[in-house]
């Protein structure tokens, strides 16, 4: 029993934290003792349960094949790559080569079993891996039960389900095991990103000679310790919860964080005081939104000073003069009631529409308290038919123009690029004068576009600007 | 109507023609017409040239900065969840110029790189399997191996399993077999893509990235925020990458704009009307180059097929093959009438009278006078350079674009405007660096064949300026520096009065030389901006038609649907829908001979967003319908044809609101 011992102390050497799961899998697994049927291993992203499993049946040299549903686009994919991928693995196990002119192939899960019966009769144990399963594209409904069913009719069959988080009952059977791997506590989570800590000096610094390899080593894993406690209680306890994306907000303010030390204004032990220096790290949120591209400094600053506007100034592109109307006209079908319209957009009566959200005063004082309605530009923008959106383009472009087809091209284009989209059923006609639009921009983005053609929409809105 | 959108319709068989006016005689077919199409080509390929070099031009630095990113980016591998390199091409909103520039950075990024170069449109992917399907359609058709049909007929048998073809297996082991080192996919409108589509594509791919190592370009149309906002984060932690942006459409068309009408080469430019209109377009409705370059087509292909006397840019022209009914045409052009005139006031009687009776005097004469016409007008042409140079050099002048000034100078609003008095003030009150970096940029200048030798006045500055011993710049004596204001109290009212400061030598010396410069430049702009249209022979060196552009390039289709069913009478010329008391057009007339849709179009017009069948009904009845109750179903099956024709043209919609109703669809002057 010794090697196995020392094959799992290798194991938990590189996967901390997972003792008792990687001693249950191997006893599961062991080349010795016979395998469950079925189990079911489960737990949220990012907890290892892939690389365990595989990494003990590695070690345990069982046979195996793992199939990743990430990579299989239909149900009918995810079959094919199983056969083909149980036929390498006993191809790599055994010295002869099976013969594949039987296998070529596999339309459902019925073949999949005669199939899987024909490869293993005869064989040792095989063990069948199949990971995410839960997220198949176009699965078939009775996948999981017929999988889960294997077991009874291929003796020799074990298979592993890797799922995230099972619904009561889905194998519709009953004695599987269930493996649960937990998410990370923060103590753990530190404890394995603290395995590998980086480095504070990328060249050496030049001005002391005396400072070793295992200095830095020391230091580098010290701060390093400490930082990941300061990140985990300030960013990720509340929005980077697991391994990989605290690791990533780590990393990303790791060099900012030591660049004092870099450049010499604290020592390496500092670290209250260099927390104290570049609190502001921590304190916005910045760093935790993905972006592919990665930000600056300069545009991170010039992002916190000028608030949500700095998407708009890197708006290099300028539209067409009638495709800023065109979108403002459909900001506001979109956001103003339709009875409204004649209020806002008639030209006849141009005094009136300048009291903002129309009626009368009296009316509205009444009211007021009763029926608090949440603001339309805080609700979700509502379809409007085409016509709708020309006429109100017409009433608001300064000057009358003849609706040529430049006009109706502009539409398109500005539904080809997403910022007009059509409402309701996708497959319905976009010729059918029925066919309801919506804005997919916000107000911000109209506002600004409205004041480049001197086109103050605020005037236009139902209730103003909020 | 109802079961079919559309009908072949059979014409029935006349035994008679049709009573129309034939033109039976086939003189007037004009016999210059291969000569007019080959002068088409050499000058319509000469501006395509010159259009395509600028595009190339304006493009390259991004375009390079694209190649080296590509053959830069590597897979990071010792990460666990590596990310795909990634680059967000930012190519403005206009959607028809995205393929161009796809497809020259495809050539680019194979030219210069061992990569392979997909594009993936949103037309060919609807969903996953269809774009993985396409992705290695489009990958495996460039390999160039003969014997791969052969050889994957051999993996069938071998292996067993028949790969689906949507399997990235078979994008892998196509990636073995060649020297390919990377797989870059361009999705070249990726707004257009679903979102979710594009989060599916970059999960597989990243978890592919070990064994093909995927390199993903996404062209954006609006901002590469929008485009991240539209991402989850999951999807966007697998990106890293770099934002490219394309060079703004409008700058591109300015270049394009000056490209065309630059150069002596040019033989015919756009007038002032055509291309106010053109660049008015590109700046209103679209923004493309390519529209504009078909335009520019457009208008020369029509200024050569329709104009006889466009035979006169041919460069290799001889006597023999004008037509005499040209020589006949030119003789009726207003501006040879005007000429004509102008000599008959000069008492150049004979040479007028040659000129109408001699083809062959006339012809000397044409030939000549276009060549001197066509150097006016590019002096004019350059003087519009000269003056945005000009403009260039003085610091807080508005930036007014080249295009907007050729505009002007053609329809001869240029000389003695504001612009040109405001440039000419500036120049006069100078300093001797701004002077200097003047003179710099007019010598920089190329074919505008200034009448002024910069050389001569860069000397003498140059000699001023080394004998002035303090660092400061000479000043003009115009310079308002120079004016001090003096206030004096007189009677308790301010009164305020310049005072000019003494000048030392060389500052006079050097107002001199600038007060020279001025006049020369003053002398040249009043020289070269005159109006173009009243050069001899102009017709046929400019060419201003609007019509032509405006019903091929604008055309109105709903307008004119609205137009021939509210007024009928405007398309059929009848004689019946004529009223005849007031003589004019039946406007908003209902008169039973119009066509019954036309009538129920009118009515519908008339009534609310719902539609009672009913009234409708009893309102067409009594327009169209007769007396006696017999004619009633002709009437009613006139009313349901109408009724169907409308509802086939969108207008109408049955409604479920109310019964006996329909849905009025379509408002009218939308």
């Amino acid at each position: 029993m010794l090697p196995e011992e020392v094959l799992l102390g290798t194991l938990n050497e590189q996967y901390p934290c997972r003792e008792l799961q990687i001693r249950q899998l191997f006893a599961l697994y062991s080349p010795y003792l016979p395998s469950p049927p079925a189990i079911v291993v489960h737990g949220l992203e990012a907890t290892g349960k892939s690389s365990i499993v595989k990494s003990v049946l590695d070690t345990s040299k069982v046979p195996h094949a793992i199939i990743n549903s990430r990579e299989c686009i239909t149900g009918r994919h995810l079959l094919e790559r199983t056969v083909t991928s149980c036929l390498d693995a006993i191809d790599e196990s055994s010295e002869d080569k099976v013969d594949r002119r039987p296998y070529s192939r596999c339309e459902n899960i019925s073949a999949l079993a005669i199939h899987l019966q024909r490869l293993l009769d005869g064989r040792e144990r095989f063990v069948l891996v199949f990971d995410g399963i839960d997220r198949q594209r176009e699965a078939p409904p009775t996948l999981l039960p017929a999988l889960a069913r294997f077991g009874e009719i291929i003796p020799n069959l074990s298979i592993i389900f890797i799922i995230s988080v099972p619904r009561p009952r889905f194998l519709h059977a009953t004695g599987v095991p269930f493996i649960n791997f937990p998410a990370y506590t923060k103590d753990e989570s530190i404890q394995i990103l603290s395995k590998s800590p980086p480095q504070i000096f990328l060249e050496p610094p030049e001005d002391s000679p005396e400072y070793t390899e295992e200095q830095a080593e020391e230091d580098n894993a010290w701060v390093w310790t400490r930082f990941l406690t300061a990140v985990w209680d300030a960013l990720a306890k509340g929005a980077a919860r697991d391994i990989l994306s605290f690791r990533a907000v780590a990393d990303k303010i790791w060099r900012p964080f030591v660049a004092p030390i870099v450049d010499g204004t604290f020592g390496t032990r500092d670290f209250s005081r260099l927390m104290v220096a570049k609190r502001a790290l921590f304190q916005s949120e910045d760093v935790l939104l993905e972006r592919v591209v990665p930000r600056t400094e300069e545009t991170t600053t010039s992002a916190v000073s000028k608030g949500n506007y700095c998407f708009l100034s890197q708006f290099t592109h300028d539209l067409p003069y009638y495709s800023k109307y065109l979108l403002c006209a459909a900001y506001l079908a979109s956001y103003n009631p339709a009875r409204q319209d004649s209020i806002y957009f008639m030209k006849a009566s141009e005094r009136k529409r300048r009291k903002k959200g129309g009626g009368t005063a009296a009316g509205r004082a009444g009211r007021g308290a009763k029926h608090r309605k949440i603001p339309r530009n805080l609700l979700a923008p509502s379809p409007f038919p085409l016509d709708r959106l020309l006429a109100i383009f017409h009433a608001i472009v300064p000057h009358s123009i003849t609706p040529t087809a430049d006009i109706y091209t502009q539409i398109t284009t500005l539904s080809s690029i997403r910022l007009l989209v059509r409402a309701g059923p996708a497959g319905s006609d976009v010729l059918d004068p029925g066919c309801k639009w919506r804005v997919n921009f916000g107000w911000d983005y109209v506002a600004t576009l409205g004041r480049s053609v001197g086109f103050e929409i605020a005037e236009y809105l139902a209730g103003g600007a909020e | 109507m109802e079961h079919q959108k559309c009908y072949v319709f059979a014409q029935p068989t006349l035994d008679e023609r049709a009573a129309k006016r034939r033109r039976v005689s086939d003189t007037l077919t004009p016999t210059s017409w291969s000569l007019r199409e080959d002068v088409y080509r050499r000058v319509w390929s000469q501006q395509q040239q010159r259009i395509q070099a600028t595009v190339e031009d304006a493009d390259l630095t991004t375009l390079e900065n694209l190649v080296s990113f590509v053959s830069e980016a590597t897979v990071d591998h010792h990460r666990r969840e590596a990310s795909i390199s990634s680059g967000l091409i930012v190519v403005g909103p206009s959607i028809a110029s995205h393929g161009f520039f796809f497809d020259r950075l495809g050539q680019k990024v194979t030219a210069a790189t061992n990569a392979t170069f997909l594009i993936l449109t949103s037309g060919e992917c609807p969903n996953l399997k269809t774009l993985l399907r396409n992705l290695i359609r489009k990958a495996t058709s460039k390999l160039d191996d003969v014997d791969e049909p052969e050889d994957r007929n051999g993996n069938v048998s071998r292996t067993g399993p028949k790969l689906l073809d949507y399997d990235l297996v078979l994008l892998q082991e196509w990636y073995s077999k060649t020297q390919t080192d990377k797989v870059i996919v361009a999705v070249q409108d990726s707004e257009a893509f679903d979102a979710a589509l594009l989060v599916e594509m970059i999960e597989l791919f990243s978890s592919w990235l070990n064994r093909i190592p995927f390199v993903l370009l996404f062209g954006v149309a609006t901002s590469s925020e929008s485009f991240q906002d539209r991402l989850p984060g999951t999807a966007l932690r697998r990106l890293r990458g770099e934002t490219f942006n394309v060079k703004q459409a409008n700058e591109i068309l300015e270049k394009i704009f000056c490209a065309t009408i630059d150069g002596p080469g040019v033989s015919l430019r756009l007038g002032p009307n055509l291309s106010r209109r053109l660049l008015e377009r590109q700046k209103d409705h679209i923004q493309s180059v390519q529209a504009f370059s078909d335009a520019l087509k457009y208008a020369h292909m029509s200024h050569f097929y329709a104009n006889p006397l466009s035979i006169f840019l041919s460069q290799s022209l001889e006597f023999d093959q004008v037509p005499s009914d040209v020589f006949r045409a030119l003789r009726n052009l207003p501006s040879f009438r005007r000429w004509a005139e102008s000599l008959l006031d000069k008492g150049c009687a004979r040479k007028v009278r040659r000129l109408l009776d001699s083809d062959q005097y006339l012809y000397d004469n044409t030939i000549e006078n276009i060549k001197s016409s066509q150097m006016v007008i590019l002096s004019l042409v350059s003087a519009t350079s000269v003056l945005v140079a000009i403009r260039n050099c003085i610091p807080r002048t508005p930036y007014v674009p080249r295009s907007t000034l050729y505009v002007r100078a053609t329809s001869g609003e240029l000389d003695g405007s504001p612009i040109i008095r405001e440039t000419l003030l500036m120049i006069r009150k100078a300093s001797s660096d701004l002077l200097y970096q003047m003179l710099e940029a007019l010598s920089t200048l190329k074919e505008c064949h200034l009448p002024i030798d910069i050389g001569a006045y860069q000397k003498e500055l140059d000699s001023l300026v080394k004998e002035t011993t303090n660092e400061t710049p000479l000043r003009s004596q115009h310079d308002v520096r120079n004016n001090t204001l003096r206030t004096t109290v007189v009677a308790q009212k301010v009164e305020l009065s310049k005072q000019r400061s003494t000048l030392s030598e060389q500052d006079t010396a050097y107002s001199g030389l600038v007060g020279r410069f001025h006049d020369d430049i003053e002398n040249y702009f009043t020289s070269t901006l005159i109006l173009p249209q009243s050069l001899v022979l102009s017709e046929i060196l400019l060419y201003d038609l609007k019509s032509p552009h405006s019903e091929t390039f604008t055309p109105r289709p709903r307008f004119v649907i609205e137009r021939s069913l509210s007024s009928p009478h405007d398309y059929l010329d009848c004689s019946c829908c004529l009223n005849s008391e007031t003589g004019k057009d039946s406007e908003s007339m209902l008169s039973p001979t119009q066509p019954a849709t036309a009538i129920l179009y009118q009515l519908y017009l008339e009534s609310g967003s719902l539609v009672n069948v009913s009234d409708l009904w009893s309102a067409f009845n009594a327009i169209v319908g007769e007396e006696d109750d017999e004619a009633e179903p002709t009437t009613m099956s006139l009313f349901q044809r109408a009724l169907a024709e409308l509802k086939f043209l969108g207008l109408l919609k049955s409604s479920r609101k109310k019964s006996d109703h329909v849905a009025k669809m379509m408002w009218k002057g939308l």
